[in-house]
């Protein structure tokens, strides 16, 4: 069965995708037609339409750096150890300020989801063409990484209740689902080996297994926390190796998507909070995890030329430099918690400013520019829409 | 015949027709690099671009080796004088037709060049020089700065010429790019060049001497100076007190590492200030630039081993001086490996890059036995991130990997290095030898022994001067053990222990003996580094030029083309035409 690519030329003028017409897409594409047609008038048929085939589950790095911001914050303002000015400094972030970023937060997620959701009963094809794309299927971790993070910075619900284990239960278990279906593709399936898909936004699965380990430690479940941390550590190991082993060169990822590269330092700094979660305090795999996410935030900083070729056009990808540099914040702030020395503290300045005025900036960017978000010709929607013969 | 009246006559000739031809004579040489009869040169290759790289007559190990003074070319030298030089080649190399007969070289070049002066030594003198000076630190420039202050008038003058197209804004010549390394050497070190190669510099004669010395000379620093480590821990660790080694020889080690690394460290200084660019191109080789390290371990080896007689605390500004270098070199290379360009890992995977991970090792345990806490664990992780990764790339042989050698070579001995140093370094970071140390220690072990039973197989390579860096380990894991039999002390760890520090000390005396048999008796110590001599062209032809005896007809139109103008005593096409097989049958 070939996977046909519903072409909206009815809708849209622009034909970005290959169309393979066959008389089954063409029913599908009246059966889509109609339905929409049936819940929406016209006008806003049209464009909500065209939303939905633009929309790709790469959206969803924005509900991530806003979740990242979230803790972050939430850290930030929580009671302490830490004696020092500048925690007390940080401390004095009013929490109604810290509500309304979070509700903030909140509603961007709620909305992308529901746009995700929308996409997948209308435009199933094309949610399963990202999740045959190397790239693509990673990204399908992010909106579940992004609710464990809202949950874990929510204001008003406690990490022992109820409701935060039934919610961490509902965010958790797509994330072990897609490990078993993707980390078993990597060593069993053959188009999909690991030495030909890796490419650095796999490192967001091992994410989702580590936030998901930090959330389940912070409520407890020590052995949940434990089983998921090394699946993430596991295949972050394999990872690592083959990701700097660089086997197929820098070309299985396109230059737009650059900015992805700042993954490599988001994983141990996950890592690192995790453990810290797990273990309670910031011991010395923790202190380790965290100088290797310092060492890769380095070396990826001196070299600029890396990133020039995608800073040309604002696009989504461009929202991958913040939950990182967020994250790394964020276990900075832990590190300076237990060393206690000044460097540790002007490490922890700088990198707070830099994830701040890098998320700030992005939203102000973002929020100028909504029509380049969305743009007709996305180099990297594009990509999702190949034609794919099913095995 | 008279020479007279022709060299005066050609030299005019031979530019207008060169100026007019060099867009046609560009396209010959540049593919064409081949020890054939024809010596086209690579002028035009200079020409092409403003690169510093000098081009040499073709002098590949099987040309025949007498053959002429390498006529060198460098930037700068003006179009006519290229084009009129290589003239020159070809008149003397073909010794026929169009010239009249074999002139003497110096005389050749000396009216063919437009320099002024025309006295022959001095020439021959300056173009001896000259052909190094592409490696030169900014061609030359600087060379002559230093003889210009020194008074030297005569050079200037003759250099007067090259001078106003020495530009200012002269560009450094590109980066070699990894491939040419990897396609021009081969060897288990990358030194010996391929048979279809060239390079640049003469094959014949015997470089300079600061040209012929490798950086991996710093590999003798490492092995004398860990020899210091090891009979200090043997004088003072608790389990080989039975030994009563004395201190006295830990101190004579160390005092000769120093006096071994400021020497080896000032010639090469010498050679960065001279001869930049053939530092460059050894920073460009594959293998090369992970011995760019070896300078600051070597400087972490002696600040460990330093005799309790002569300081006990060492401050720790030292400690971040030291690690400073190391740090910044890592970021690169690590960055390179990470970026996935040419130079990534599965590319350039080879055992030597475990001297770019073991200086992290050496800093965190000396991070750690001078009391800081949070700097040893920094390159601790980070130098086990790196390890991990590079271990298991090793392991794998890829089949992109083009540098591993498929027998065994006494650089497998780096193998045993990290982790001997890491499990040292954790036990200095933990404050025992704890269990994570043991782990490190007993692969390290386990690698040892699989390496030492294979020890038939070490036989039958060349001597090199970098064989000092691959006895590191070997000391590196004596002193592991010593200090694993500080911890679970008993009598095998003891044997052990001993046995290990006695094959350290054998390898390292037979080693040194070998060292003073090349250096004295036989003499070639430093032989031609041809590694950093590779041209930056592929020579492609040269399986045609010899097969056909003809060269490619398209390649050979130009020349010929070219011939028929040259001749000047108007002989036919013909005649030019045969001069080709002629000459190739007459060799």
């Amino acid at each position: 069965m070939a996977l046909t690519i519903i072409s909206m030329a009815s809708l849209r003028s622009e034909t970005q995708i290959v169309p393979v017409n066959s008389p089954q897409a063409s029913s599908f594409t009246t059966t889509v037609q109609s339905s929409l047609s049936a819940v929406f008038p016209s006008r806003i048929k049209h464009s909500l339409s065209s939303i939905l085939t633009k929309f790709h589950a790469g959206y969803f790095r924005i509900s991530l750096s806003l979740g990242g911001q979230a803790l972050l914050w939430k850290t930030l303002i929580g009671p302490t150890h830490d004696k020092s000015t500048l925690r007390h400094v940080v401390h004095m972030f009013h929490p109604t300020a810290f509500l309304l970023l979070w509700c903030f937060a909140l509603f961007i997620l709620s909305l992308l989801s529901l746009l995700y959701i929308l996409r997948c009963f209308f435009y199933f094809k094309m949610v399963k063409a990202e999740f045959l794309h190397h790239v693509g299927v990673n990204y399908l971790f992010a909106p579940w990484i992004s609710w464990l993070l809202l949950l874990q910075s929510a204001p008003f619900v406690a990490p022992k209740t109820t409701s935060y284990l039934v919610l961490w239960w509902f965010f958790a278990v797509p994330v072990v689902a897609l490990d078993v279906k993707i980390y078993g593709h990597w060593f069993t399936k053959g188009k999909k080996f690991l030495s030909t898909v890796a490419n650095p936004t796999s490192q967001i699965s091992v994410i989702g297994n580590l936030v998901g380990a930090q959330a389940a430690a912070s409520m407890g479940w020590k052995e949940c926390a434990v089983c998921l941390f090394s699946l993430g550590m596991v295949h972050y190991l394999v990872l690592l190796v083959t990701l700097y082993q660089r086997f197929s060169g820098s070309d299985r990822l396109p230059a737009m998507l650059r900015p992805v590269f700042f993954l490599f330092f988001a994983a141990p700094s996950v890592a690192s909070l995790a453990w810290e979660s797990i273990t309670g305090a910031f011991d010395t795999a923790s202190k380790m995890l965290f100088f290797l996410s310092l060492f890769l935030f380095t070396s990826l900083v001196f070299r600029p030329a890396l990133f020039k070729r995608s800073m040309r056009r604002f696009n989504v990808a461009w929202w991958a430099y913040s939950f990182p540099l967020t994250i790394l914040a964020l276990a900075s702030t832990e590190y300076a918690e237990e060393v206690k020395g000044s460097i540790a503290h002007i490490l922890m300045f700088l990198l707070l400013s830099l994830s701040v005025l890098v998320s700030l900036g992005l939203t102000i960017f973002t929020l100028l520019n909504t029509r380049m978000l969305l743009p007709d010709n996305d180099p990297i929607s594009g990509l999702y829409h190949l034609p794919i013969v099913s095995p | 015949m008279d020479h007279k009246p022709e060299p005066e006559a050609v030299p005019s000739l031979l530019q207008l027709i060169s100026s007019n031809q060099v867009a046609g004579f560009d396209n010959i040489p540049v593919e064409n690099k081949f020890p054939g009869p024809i010596n086209v040169c690579q002028a035009t290759g200079g020409h092409e671009r403003a690169v510093s790289v000098s081009i040499s007559m073709p002098s590949s190990p099987t040309a025949a080796g007498g053959r002429g003074e390498a006529k060198v070319f460098e930037i700068g030298v003006p179009d006519s004088c290229k084009a009129s030089e290589s003239i020159g080649e070809y008149k003397e190399a073909k010794t026929v037709k169009f010239l009249s007969q074999p002139m003497p070289k110096g005389s050749i070049l000396g009216e063919a060049a437009t320099i002024k002066d025309t006295n022959q030594h001095p020439s021959n003198k300056k173009l001896k020089d000259k052909r190094y000076d592409s490696f030169k630190t900014w061609s030359g420039r600087l060379e002559r700065q230093l003889s210009n202050l020194r008074g030297r008038p005569c050079e200037i003058e003759s250099e007067d010429d090259s001078s106003p197209n020495f530009g200012n804004t002269e560009p450094l010549p590109l980066p070699l790019p990894v491939d040419r390394y990897f396609d021009a050497l081969e060897g288990p070190e990358l030194e010996s060049l391929k048979a279809s190669e060239e390079i640049v510099l003469p094959h014949d004669k015997t470089w300079p001497f600061l040209l012929r010395y490798p950086i991996s000379s710093f590999g003798i620093c490492l092995g004398v100076s860990s020899q210091a480590i090891m009979w200090k821990t043997l004088a003072i660790a608790s389990s080989t007190k039975f030994l009563h080694i004395n201190l006295a020889i830990n101190l004579v080690l160390w005092c000769i590492s120093v006096a071994l690394v400021a020497i080896v460290a000032s010639i090469y200084l010498l050679k960065v200030i001279i001869y930049f660019e053939a530092v460059r191109r050894e920073y460009f080789h594959p293998i090369r630039v992970n011995f760019f390290f070896a300078p600051w371990i070597a400087l972490l080896f002696l600040a460990l081993g330093v005799p309790p007689s002569v300081t006990s605390k060492l401050p720790a500004a030292l400690w971040y001086i030291l690690m400073t270098p190391i740090f910044c070199l890592e970021l690169k290379i690590y960055g390179q490996w990470m970026s996935g360009g040419q130079r990534r890992l599965s590319k350039v995977a080879n055992p030597s890059n475990h001297l770019s991970i073991v200086g992290n090792f050496v800093g965190a345990l000396l991070g750690a036995s001078m009391g800081l806490k949070e700097g040893p664990i920094f390159f601790f992780a980070v130098g086990l991130a790196h390890y991990t990764v590079l271990f298991v790339t090793l392991y794998q042989r890829l089949p992109t990997n083009e540098t591993l050698p498929k027998e065994l070579h006494p650089v497998f001995f780096l193998f045993v290095a990290a982790p001997s140093v890491a499990s040292m370094a954790w036990a200095s970071i933990q404050g025992s030898f704890d269990y994570g140390s043991r782990i490190a220690y007993f692969i390290a072990l386990f690698l040892y022994f699989s390496l030492a039973v294979r020890v038939n197989f070490f036989r039958g390579f060349k001597f090199s001067l970098s064989w000092w860096a691959y006895t590191f380990p070997m000391t590196g894991a004596a002193i592991a053990t010593i200090r694993y039999s500080s911890a679970v002390t008993n009598i095998v760890t003891q044997t052990l222990s001993v046995m290990l520090s006695i094959a350290a000390t054998l390898t390292v005396t037979a080693l040194l003996v070998t060292t003073i048999l090349h250096a004295f008796v036989l003499r070639d110590l430093f032989p031609n580094d041809i590694a950093i001599a590779i041209s930056d062209r592929k020579p492609k032809p040269i399986k045609k030029w010899f097969n056909r005896r003809h060269g490619s007809l398209d390649n050979n139109k130009d020349i010929e083309t070219f011939l028929k103008f040259v001749s000047v005593d108007s002989k036919d096409i013909e005649a030019a035409l045969k001069v080709p097989t002629a000459e190739a049958t007459s060799e």
